[in-house]
Formats: C-alpha cells, structure tokens, sequence
C-alpha cells in the first residue's frame, strides 16, 4: 500500500467505524419500538414484556407490584403513533414517534426498550419517561 | 535477508511495536467498554463489533491526530525557529529555505537526486514540502476522523443516559471534543519542548537524537 493509499483509506476505515449510514439497524429499532407499543394498545402485555430490556421489565413489575405482562398494561403509555425519526449510536437508539420517544439497546435478541413513553425535560436534562429500566 | 532487515530495523520495530500496543488498546478497551455495559444491564459486545465501534475508533484517532499535529509542527517551525546548544535545532545564523546549492536543488541537483528535486516550479515546490504536508494532511483527516467517531461515541453515551444526541456541528464547540483534543495537544507540545531542551545538556551516546557526548553544551545542530 502507497502511502497516498495509506492516507485515504485509514480515515475512511475510521468514519465507516463511526457507524455512519446504518439504515438496516434504525429500521429494526423503530419496528421494534412500534410493536411493544402496539402489544400495550391491544392488550398483549406478555407480548410487550418480551420487547422490554431485563432491568426494564424488572422496574415495571417492581412499580405495579405485579407480573411485567399485568403491570405494563397499568403503564400510561400512549398508543403507537407513525414514526417521525430514529438515531442509532453504537449499541444504543432514539425512536421518536408522534406522541412518544423510545429508547432502545442492543440484547442478544436484537433491539429491546428501554425506556418509552419519554419526553423532553431541558435541553441538558434525561426524558422523564413513565417506563424505564435505567 | 538478514541485511535486509537489519538495515530497516528502526521502521520495522516501531511499525512491529505499534501494532502491538495497538491490539493491547484493543483488549484494554474492549473490557472496559464491557465492563460499562455490564453496569448499564446490558449484554457483552464481541471483539469484532468493538473495533468497529465509535468508542475504539475515537480512542484511536485523538491520538493519532496529535502526534501527527507534533511532527507537523516540528518539521515546519524547526526551518525557522532555532533552540541554542540543541541537536534539535539547526546552527544560529542558518534560519529558513536555505539555498539552492545547500538543498541541491534545480541546477543543483546531483545525478542521484530524486527527479523532482531538478524539477522547477509548482513540482519542485510540492517535493520541497512534502514531509511536512502529508504530516499535516494526516493530521487533518485523523482530527476529522476523531471528530465523527468522537460524536457518535458521545451520542451513544447520550442515549444511554437518556439524553437528547448532538448534531457534528454541536460537537464542534462541545467539551468533549475540545477535552479529548487538548489533552493530546498539551502532552505532545510537552514531550518537543522538553526533547529541544534537555537534549542541551544531556547526552545519550550512540543516538542520532544526541550531540556526542563530549560535544560543549553551546554547540548546535550536532547531531552525534
């Protein structure tokens, strides 16, 4: 390899690391984010538990002092809405959805919710969601 | 063969050690990008996604643009700025281009001169500042590099906290890109410093990087 090789294609190496243009990984997110919700909107509370990360059904059960499959259909999530635009960074996504932004990370399984129904509190501030595992 | 690699020695053990510590950073970082996602209740990443990830990629390339950055620096300033009694440095009195006899250049070129060093105009002008412009090209796409692995590595920490992501631009002016940088630069700046200094008074026989060691401490330029 010359150098002039050398020096375009280390950076490119480097940007394609940076996980740029990863549209395959964004849409499984956002299916994922509208099926748990729609599973709440129909009343599958198990179906939804199986889209939630561990330490997020965990917390629903915990706070409705019940199974996660009654508890999360307690949860005042709102029903799916179309989706407006999803990041993903490395192991983590943003969905954002008319009424409701989901957080999502990557699990053996593919992607799982970790927060949902969440909204902006201040530009430096986490969302104040009504489900999350963190 | 043996001559071979003898003759190379230098360039083959830096190149040899590089990718050493390389993959060493790559096992470090690895079970420490692990270790946060164990603490976040998330699963284990594999080796393969890790080198491919932001985090790597940054941890990297903010290194890489800093020392690119020194020799950059170095090679250019060191045509005009001059340190007394360093081998650093070229002799008092000996700042800037020099001439064409003293650079063999043009006319005076030799017969084993590389061919663009008897070339005139824009050629003769790129191959007389070769050295320090790649140096400074792969600096800019290292910082460039570091900038877009260091957002989406900041983004995915964002999210993770449950945090709005930042465009390229805002990170731009954010205290993570300018903390990763500067703490590079400031190393970097040090280590020439202390090198252009010490090397004045100190010796260390053998090394083209020292006077020899009964050179006077005034002398400068000898390189031993």
């Amino acid at each position: 390899m010359n150098r002039f090789s050398l020096i375009v294609v280390v950076p490119a190496v480097l940007l394609a690391a940076a996980g740029c243009g990863d549209g395959g990984r964004r849409t499984a997110a956002s299916n994922t984010a509208s099926a748990m919700l729609r599973a709440v909107a129909e009343g599958d509370g198990s179906g939804a538990c199986a889209l939630l990360a561990p330490d997020t059904a965990d917390a629903v059960a915990q706070a409705q002092e019940t199974s996660c499959a009654e508890g999360v259909l307690r949860e005042d999530l709102p029903a799916p809405g179309a989706e407006r635009h999803a990041d993903v960074y490395g192991q983590w996504a943003r969905v954002r959805l008319d009424g409701d932004t989901v957080f999502l990370a990557v699990f053996p399984g593919g992607w799982r919710v970790v927060a949902a129904g969440c909204r902006p509190d201040g530009s430096d501030r986490p969302y104040d969601c009504t489900l999350s595992g963190r | 063969m043996t001559r071979r690699l003898r003759e190379n020695s230098l360039g083959l053990v830096f190149g040899v050690l590089f990718l050493l510590a390389l993959a060493a950073q790559a096992v470090a970082g690895h079970a420490d990008f692990n270790q946060q996602q164990l603490t976040d209740g998330l699963e284990p990443i594999s080796m393969g996604r890790y080198v491919t990830s932001a985090s790597f990629a940054v941890d990297v390339a903010e290194n890489w643009q800093s020392e690119y950055l020194q020799f950059f620096l170095y090679i250019f300033l060191t045509v005009w700025l001059i340190q007394r009694g360093s081998p650093e440095s070229k002799p008092v009195g000996e700042q800037g281009l020099e001439s064409d006899q003293k650079q063999k250049v043009g006319p005076y070129a030799g017969d084993d001169s590389p061919a663009w060093a008897r070339a005139r105009g824009a050629r003769l002008w790129l191959f007389s500042n070769s050295l320090g412009l790649v140096m400074g090209l792969i600096f800019v796409l290292s910082w460039l590099a570091q900038s877009i692995a260091g957002v989406a590595a900041y983004n995915e920490r964002q999210l993770s906290d449950l945090e709005e992501p930042i465009s390229w631009g805002q990170y731009l002016a954010s205290p993570d890109f300018w903390n990763r940088t500067l703490q590079n630069w400031q190393s970097e700046l040090l280590a020439v410093a202390s090198m252009a200094i010490l090397s004045i008074y100190l010796r260390q026989r053998g090394s083209p990087q020292s006077k020899p060691v009964g050179a006077p401490h005034t002398a400068t330029g000898i390189e031993g």
